[in-house]
């Protein structure tokens, strides 16, 4: 292609440069008038003045995906969820220190045997629309968010242990478990839709409902662009007062940087941001309005070992812990990740009430590691690397591929951190859905990812021996305590019992090592300093209690 | 020639069902196709009679064949099914996201031939010059630059620091009620820097194009014959060589015809445009076979139609086509 090319300039010259004497068009004033119509046309296409910054009343923020639905209950993700929380209220929410707290429902009785739950009602509590809020419409809720396909992900398998739910007055909902149920409450964060509007919908995936969701929460619902926008405005008749905000405008803006653009040119107010955009607010000029903080995530970086007997290193605990004590996390926090993360401990978030605070992340100990592995013959061969029986060792991490660096980063410096230890890895990288396939298959020696965390302390999907190759087990865990511990947890109502049982259950965990949790991560943030009451919590800034409710700008 | 065109679109239509055939199994096939959205979030499994349940709610059971089956009979009634990601029809989710793609497409098209044409005839009019070789390197230096770096260099540049265009959307939020006037004045403002991102690679391809057709006219015996009648050089190049050029360049607009309705992810992405990219790309991450499905056959129909309308084209611009 490119060599025909060339012939033709080769074989066409000659021919030209014989009239090249008479008059040619002149290229420059074409590339002038060119120019000129490209400034004028960019000038013209100036924007109109600037929004008047003197009186706010609004939010303006950014998702980078519009929400899959905004039905508020089915197929949930984040940003679905900022909304149905925003539109809508619960029976009751997490506040910063992941406390359950009330809101639809103003109090609620425990049965003593553990079984029983009894919500009552806020009265007066009124939908957008002007109807009362009743017991009927958290039944219809509970039983739409239980119907597979309204495929409310991360609702569906809370209300598995449900037996019961029922209405036996308007502000009465009484909820009876199949088995003694270690947080009745956390089931009960859902959020609530009206019978009487959502329930026209035969699918309410896609029905009317969906177009133009109705709630009882600080915020009404405007109006949506799929793609492209999302506006609320306040509700002067919420139950708990109006919010001081009037409005708040979600823009979609898929690209990081393009988000940020748009937080320096002012026509964002606060936006979540990567470590690398964070560090250049700390020092760029247009970013002197906004405030940066942080807030530490409801997920943890793990690697989870998979133990189940099919690689040779896994099924032994020590193994496990001498490869985490091989890992130097303050350096590479400090290093690497910009101090916006911290060594983690366990699966119970450190704000939460249940963690265990007696619990310390294995502190970086290269010499110890060697002694657990030799302990277990895993012995230094000449070349500097492990074996036992002649079986070297040797094994692949999966980590899922995808958008984010910092996957790649951390897994170089895992390997090269064991390889010290005489540990040979292979990282093998797979798309995120084909690397969730796997893992559920149990086919892998480790994984690392992010997992999301609970405020539940009841944690019998990750964990039980029942939970195997069906639930979050996949590390194929199997441990009698473990097990005991976990199912004794659900079955004790008295708090102080139970706080006992999870202290345990976490210290044996954090023996056991089943899963190693490596990090957690903070989420940076900027926000614009004249925007009070946004403040961090692990629930990030949208969902919890009290939230946008709070948030005010300052005269 | 009705025949002709007639057979062009049956073989066209046959081959948009093999495509369609392979696309399907080819999505349905990849890896990690478990089930519609799951996995978006990282908790709570389901059980295994819900699994059951959504599976059949999708018909994830069926046969592959079974299944294409299904999706060629509902789209015989006109039916491009429902997306699995939310649920809502794919018609509409293709519609929606149409009108922005082609809009941003034509205009990038048309800036690119604006561009393209002249600097191309102008080439061609000195080949070998130095307004040719700048011409040439110039095009080649911009085609080398990433999009998604000249993207964020403009927008610094013009939406950042200058603030004279929007950075991102095809409209500011809120102008539905403005008078015609500012709509489109703010349409068009917004349309600025992603149609130079989706443009300026194509510079460097179009011009050199035109530039070779034009200069192997230009030592065509006829152009011999047009200047030994003492027609003006420029006037040889221009008027008969754009004469000559008519059925290539055809052609050529025939290929370019099906990328109004392909989606550059990135520039969508970067300028935050909703369009039929980030719509394909999206749903291939999720799986989302029937999104998948309906984009497959609009670009293969825009395809197939381009084929058809350079082929008619031609029968307009040489009447030997005509006759055959």
């Amino acid at each position: 292609m490119r060599a025909r090319a060339a012939d033709r300039i080769d074989g066409t010259r000659g021919s030209l440069r014989k009239a090249a004497a008479l008059p040619r068009p002149r290229p420059r004033a074409t590339l002038a008038a060119a120019a000129a119509a490209l400034l004028v046309l960019a000038v013209a296409c100036g924007e109109t003045a600037r929004r008047d910054e003197a009186v706010r009343d609004d939010v303006r923020a950014a998702m980078a995906a519009f929400p899959t639905s905004l039905s508020l209950i089915g197929k949930t993700d984040t940003n679905s969820e900022i909304i149905a929380r925003l539109v809508t209220d619960s029976l009751v929410q997490y506040d910063a220190t992941l406390a359950p707290r009330p809101r639809l429902a103003e109090s609620w009785d425990l049965a003593a045997d553990g079984r029983e739950v009894t919500f009552h009602l806020r009265k007066g509590v009124l939908w957008h629309d002007g109807t009362e809020v009743t017991a009927s419409d958290v039944v219809f809720t509970v039983r739409k968010v239980r119907e597979p396909a309204t495929e409310a992900r991360s609702a569906i398998g809370q209300f598995e242990s449900v037996e019961s739910i029922e209405a036996p007055d308007p502000a009465t909902v009484r909820v009876r478990f199949k088995e003694p149920c270690a947080d009745p409450l956390d089931p009960f964060t859902l959020p609530i839709v009206p019978e009487h509007v959502a329930g026209k919908d035969p699918d309410i995936l896609t029905g009317r409902f969906a177009e133009h969701p109705v709630g009882c929460g600080p915020f009404r619902f405007v109006r949506a662009v799929p793609g492209r926008e999302i506006v609320l405005e306040a509700n002067p008749a919420y139950w708990d007062g109006a919010p001081s905000l009037r409005r708040i405008t979600f823009t979609v803006l898929p690209d990081e940087r393009t988000a940020y653009g748009a937080l320096l040119r002012g026509d964002l107010d606060l936006l979540g941001v990567t470590p690398d955009v964070f560090r250049d607010a700390a020092t760029n000029p247009q970013a002197a309005r906004l405030r940066r903080f942080h807030y530490f995530m409801m997920s943890t970086w793990y690697v989870g070992w998979n133990g189940d007997g099919s690689n040779p290193f896994f099924t032994d605990p020590s193994v496990r812990r001498a490869i985490v004590l091989a890992l130097d996390r303050p350096a590479f926090i400090g290093a690497v990740l910009g101090g916006l993360a911290r060594p983690a401990v366990g699966t119970y978030h450190p704000d939460s009430a249940w963690a265990n605070r007696s619990l310390e992340p294995w502190a970086y100990d290269p010499a110890e590691a060697a002694r657990l592995l030799d302990a277990a013959g895993w012995r230094m061969r000449p070349g500097g690397t492990r074996a036992r029986d002649g079986v070297p060792f040797s094994f692949t991490l999966t980590v899922p591929a995808g958008s984010q660096e910092i996957t790649d980063r951390i897994a170089a410096w895992f390997q090269e951190s064991v390889r010290k230890i005489g540990v040979e890895v292979s990282i093998e990288k797979l798309e995120w859905r084909t690397f969730l396939d796997r893992r559920r298959a149990g086919k892998f020696d480790a994984v690392m990812a992010r997992l999301n965390l609970s405020p539940s302390p009841d944690q019998f999907e990750l964990y039980h021996s029942s939970s195997r190759g069906r639930g979050m087990n996949f590390m194929g865990l199997a441990d009698a305590e473990t097990d005991r511990l976990l199912e004794e947890g659900r079955r004790t109502v008295d708090p102080a019992a139970r706080r006992k049982i999870y202290d345990r259950l976490q210290v044996r965990l954090h023996e056991l090592e089943p899963l190693s949790c490596l990090f957690g991560f903070a989420a940076p943030v900027l926000v614009d300093r004249r925007l009070e009451g946004v403040e961090p919590s692990p629930l990030g800034l949208w969902t919890v209690l009290p939230g946008p409710r709070a948030w005010r700008w300052r005269r | 020639m009705v025949r002709a065109i007639a057979r062009r679109l049956a073989t066209g239509a046959v081959t948009l069902l093999l495509v369609t055939a392979i696309v399907f199994a080819l999505a349905a096939m990849s890896t990690g196709s478990s089930l519609p959205g799951e996995s978006v979030e990282d908790t709570s499994p389901l059980t295994p009679e819900q699994r059951a349940e959504i599976r059949a709610l999708y018909h994830f059971d069926e046969p592959l064949h079974v299944r294409y089956g299904m999706w060629l009979q509902d789209l015989l009634r006109g039916d491009l099914g429902r997306s699995f990601h939310d649920r809502r029809p794919v018609a509409a989710k293709i519609a929606e996201r149409l009108p922005a793609t082609l809009a941003l497409n034509a205009a990038a098209l048309l800036l690119m031939i604006l561009v393209s044409v002249p600097l191309g005839a102008l080439a061609a009019s000195s080949p070998g010059s130095l307004l040719d070789r700048a011409a040439g390197s110039a095009t080649y230096a911009l085609y080398s630059i990433p999009v998604f770096w000249a993207a964020l260099l403009l927008q610094l540049a013009f939406a950042i620091r200058l603030g004279w265009l929007p950075l991102y959307g095809t409209q500011t939020s809120g102008m539905e009620a403005a008078p015609l006037v500012a709509r489109l004045h703010d349409r068009l403002a917004h349309f600025v820097l992603p149609t130079v991102c989706l443009a300026y690679p194509g510079f460097a391809y179009l011009s050199r194009f035109v530039r070779g057709i034009l200069v192997d006219n230009a030592a065509a015996e006829s152009a011999r014959a047009a200047r030994a009648r003492g027609l003006a050089p420029s006037a040889v190049v221009i008027r008969h060589g754009f004469r000559q050029a008519a059925v290539p360049l055809l052609t050529l607009a025939g290929f370019l015809l099906p990328r109004l309705v392909g989606g550059s992810v990135i520039v969508e992405t970067i300028f935050a445009i909703p369009g039929l990219g980030h719509l394909f790309v999206g749903a291939m991450f999720q799986r989302d076979i029937p999104v998948v499905m309906g984009l497959t056959l609009l670009s293969g129909a825009a395809t197939l139609g381009g084929v058809v309308a350079a082929d008619l084209l031609y029968a307009v611009a040489d009447p030997r086509v005509r006759r055959a």
